[in-house]
């Protein structure tokens, strides 16, 4: 199976063009022509794709910085032939939006030259989050079938008395039997062999490179935590809240059904501290999803399928977008509770976050500081493609684990508890 | 912080149990233009009838809340209400709100019979409570007249079911409630719940004081509204006053049966009148006596009818009670994934004061039957709307597929499976029809007395109206 890709496309949108998008995109968000537009659905390993804008906005040195329309998939590798789908499949869609931004060839256009510009516009997350890496669209569908074999077979014979290993010879040999689901009897393949070794390198060679600068990074710890705690203390409460006319654009994109998209853009914290904070901590961000939360959750959160942070206008600006299960409610009532420090340490430096301490204490603690800040940044996302929409990260792993049942023996206790993934 | 009985609802202490009769009177403020104290007349006259939560022992006990249109009318300035959280401004009908609710199809607020888009607009809540009906009925009349005698005419009446042992489905009812500290039941209590959780200017179960709407003290010359308890040197509009939301869940009493009979009737057609109970309790995840399931897993067990002291560590499969079950998702426990101790942190930021009536006739009486949903809460979106989104009409709760909540969830999208856990394989129950209506609703504020006081001296003076949104 292959590894997944966050694709991230970011082009400028010049001033008068924006009303024109941004009207353009509503239109077609609440009339739901998007779907036929871009045809994500016809794009080979796409498991989710968002498309929204970024305002104009004006940095802490006055500078300007453009209106923006983003692009986001979540895609399996490779890239290229991707990249290539977005216009040879998605092209009407692709062609009107990016039409609205600033140098985009056209649609008469050739489509090398198309591609080419989209590939110009990428832009390079600091961190991607997939919820279980190498689980390729293809195997996430199979699976969802092979529940739902499962489920109706259940539904239609007599188990009373049966033993749960009876149970589930039956089913495997049932499975077995089937030609169309051969491939259930085996465990899904891994990635590719190049990107287990580059990523078994990684592992390795960022604490190795480490090792040598740890006496150095232990001297300077201390004084880089006492000076950002002093920078913390001029860090001041969110009074701020959400205006209506916002949360009700956020909302009308929301709450669809199992899954939501959630993207927010916000500046950093002026000086360099606040950017060197940033960039160590994306750093390690990057790391612990790599190698530490590949597997099924996010430091304990296992509602969010896809996440990337991305760095914007020369680490001016970050974005975080997600695509997750449930609503935002509980989505944050899930980092306050679980990851805290997580959000603290990833956004401590984000203006208009709560005041941390130490930098992961505080912060996403103050529930309603933390909340009303979130959605103050919180950036509506007219264009959402989910693959998979009614199934949650919960569904998909379970169905993982049901096929890894049919394989192997197992104790009879497992088995029971087995069948109750069905 | 010790709470304030003397300036807080009654309905915060207590359900009135004792006051078996109950009827609820919706009212629309007559046109600004017409009479500006009228508001003020009617707070002047109200609140020496007002029950608080100090020790109680009359026989009738009243209680008002407002909505947001209700508090501009009585005179509550722009910037203080605009401290309220956007769910009470909006109301519970906005367009998107009622997406996330469930309230849609049968559901929508296009087809309720109160508080919806097209009907008059909701702006105030009284609530009239008595031990006999005919000492209600007297209240009642009493009420009618001086609502008439100072100009308030549009008004609808909401009945409650003489108060009862079952809900309209055949089950005991309400027995599950938070104990919340500082009221006398928390002594001996071994888990309890911060009272900000139902009463705003008290900390809250993170420790925290929830967002409330504060005014400058120099808008207060009357000193009448109490001291922000944070500090600030603000008076506190919102202290010791919380949500309501009232919600008329009607019931198909009749589809009800009618599923049960079609789902459990033997192969050759005959009624199996257990199996059939059974399946009901799985549902409900209590027997009809209200004995839970985890306890009394094969058989109704009535000496549990009260039981509240229970947890699903002992049931992960849910084998006894199913994780799709109507309590075992509105108050899931120890029962999250999180794991245990994680699980019952988490569902104390979740739970929910309910004070619900039924209404409609008991027994085969063919009118309408149902709950007039009503529960306090301290923050509408963490409480009461997280239950109703994110567990209750969940389809993929806990690892669940497509079950909604069997009972009362929106069966809709994807939602209509009931899966009912057993060895060795579950039995699933597809296709369930809506057993449960929206009929109306609206989400009201229910002020402290102090917070009352400040709003019947509001227009009292001839000051500028504002224009009810």
């Amino acid at each position: 199976m292959p590894h997944q890709l966050g694709v991230t496309i970011r082009a400028q949108v010049e001033a008068e063009q924006v009303v024109p998008l941004r009207d353009w995109l509503a239109k077609m968000a609440h009339s739901g022509t998007a779907d036929s537009l871009f045809a994500f659905g016809r794009m080979r390993g796409l498991h989710f794709a968002k498309l929204f804008v970024l305002d104009e906005v004006t940095d802490f040195d006055g500078r300007r910085i453009p209106a923006s329309l983003v692009l986001m998939t979540e895609v399996d590798a490779p890239l290229r032939p991707h990249m290539a789908e977005l216009i040879d499949v998605g092209g009407p869609g692709i062609d009107q939006a990016f039409g609205f931004c600033a140098g985009y060839p056209g649609a008469g256009a050739n489509r090398r030259v198309r591609i080419a510009w989209l590939r110009r516009h990428l832009v390079q997350a600091s961190a991607f989050y997939v919820n279980t890496v190498g689980r390729g669209l293809q195997q996430i569908r199979q699976e969802a079938h092979l529940h739902d074999v499962l489920e109706d077979y259940l539904d239609q014979g007599d188990w009373a008395g049966r033993a749960p290993d009876d149970v589930r010879r039956e089913l495997r040999a049932y499975v077995a039997g089937r030609a169309d689901l051969a491939w259930a009897m085996r465990p899904p393949a891994p990635p590719s062999l190049p990107f287990r070794m580059r990523e078994a390198t990684h592992k390795v060679a960022v604490p190795l490179a480490l090792l040598p600068l740890l006496p150095a990074l232990t001297a300077i710890l201390p004084v880089w935590a006492v000076l950002l705690r002093i920078a913390e203390q001029a860090d001041q409460p969110v009074t701020q809240r959400p205006t209506l006319e916002h949360l009700e654009e956020v909302a009308s994109y929301e709450d669809f059904g199992t899954q939501n998209p959630y993207a927010v853009a916000g500046f950093l914290r002026p000086g360099l501290l606040r950017l060197v904070t940033t960039r160590t901590m994306m750093f390690a961000t990057d790391y612990a999803v790599r190698h530490i939360y590949n597997d099924d959750d996010l430091a304990g959160i296992k509602t969010i399928h896809f996440a990337r942070w991305v760095p914007l206008d020369g680490w001016r600006r970050m974005t975080f977008a997600t695509s997750y299960d449930g609503a935002v409610e509980a989505y944050n009532d899930d980092f306050i509770d679980q990851v805290w420090w997580g959000l603290n340490a990833a956004f401590g430096s984000a203006d208009g976050y709560p005041p941390t301490r130490w930098l992961f204490w505080g912060g996403a603690k103050y529930e309603q500081q933390f909340k009303n800040t979130l959605r103050i940044h919180q950036v509506p996302v007219p264009v959402w493609y989910s693959a998979y929409p009614a199934l949650s990260a919960d569904n998909i792993e379970d169905n993982a684990r049901i096929r890894a049942g049919l394989r192997d023996d197992m104790a009879s206790a497992d088995a029971e508890r087995w069948l109750s993934l069905l | 912080m010790r709470l304030d009985l003397n300036d807080i609802q009654g309905l915060f202490a207590r359900g009135y149990r004792a006051h078996r009769y109950a009827r609820f009177t919706l009212f629309t403020a007559p046109a600004p233009a017409a009479e500006p104290a009228t508001g003020s007349a009617l707070l002047q006259w109200l609140l020496p009838h007002v029950t608080t939560a100090a020790p109680f022992a009359a026989d009738v006990a009243v209680q008002v809340a407002f909505t947001a249109s209700g508090l501009r009318w009585l005179g509550l300035p722009d910037q203080v209400m605009g401290g309220f959280p956007a769910e009470f401004i909006e109301g519970m009908t906005n367009t998107n709100r009622s997406r996330f609710l469930g309230d849609v199809g049968d559901s929508d607020p296009r087809y309720w019979a109160w508080g919806g888009a097209d009907q008059p607009r909701v702006d105030g809540l009284l609530m009239v409570y008595a031990t006999d009906s005919g000492l209600l009925e007297r209240r009642q009349e009493e009420l009618r007249q001086q609502l008439a005698g100072i100009g308030i005419t549009e008004t609808t009446e909401l009945p409650a079911r003489e108060r009862g042992d079952t809900e309209p489905f055949g089950f005991h009812d309400g027995i599950s409630q938070p104990v919340i500290v500082g009221l006398p039941k928390a002594a001996g209590t071994e888990r309890t719940v911060p009272a900000g959780e139902f009463v705003l200017g008290y900390p809250n179960a993170r420790g925290q004081l929830t967002d409330r709407p504060l005014l400058p003290a120099a808008d207060d010359p009357m000193r009448l509204l109490l001291p922000d308890p944070a500090g600030s040197g603000a008076v506190d509009f919102g202290r010791n006053g919380t949500y309501l939301v009232f919600r008329q869940l009607e019931q198909d009493v009749e589809g009800f049966q009618r599923f049960l009979d079609a789902a459990t009737e033997r192969t050759d057609g005959s009624a199996d009148p257990a199996h059939r109970t059974a399946l009901a309790a799985k549902m409900v995840g209590r027997w009809p006596s209200g004995a839970p399931l985890v306890k009394a897993p094969a058989q109704d067990n009535p000496a549990l009818r009260d039981d509240n002291d229970f947890a699903y560590s002992g049931d992960p499969l849910g084998l006894a009670c199913p994780i799709g079950a109507h309590i075992r998702r509105a108050n899931p426990r120890d029962s999250l994934p999180t794991g245990s101790a994680a699980s019952l942190d988490t569902s104390d930021l979740h739970r929910l004061l309910r004070r619900g009536r039924s209404y409609g006739p008991d027994g085969d009486g063919g009118a309408a039957t149902g709950l007039y949903f009503i529960c306090l809460a301290g923050n509408l979106a963490r409480q009461f709307e997280f239950v109703q989104h994110t567990w209750l009409n969940n389809a993929t709760f806990n690892g669940l597929y497509h079950d909604a909540d069997p009972l009362t969830g929106s069966h809709l999208a994807g939602g209509s499976t009931f899966t009912v856990p057993a060895r060795p394989v579950r039995r699933r129950y597809r296709g369930l029809p809506q057993f449960v209506r929206t009929r109306g609703g609206a989400y009201f504020f229910l002020p402290g007395i102090s917070a009352l006081r400040y709003l019947a001296q509001l227009r009292k003076s001839g000051r500028p109206m504002q224009t009810p949104a």
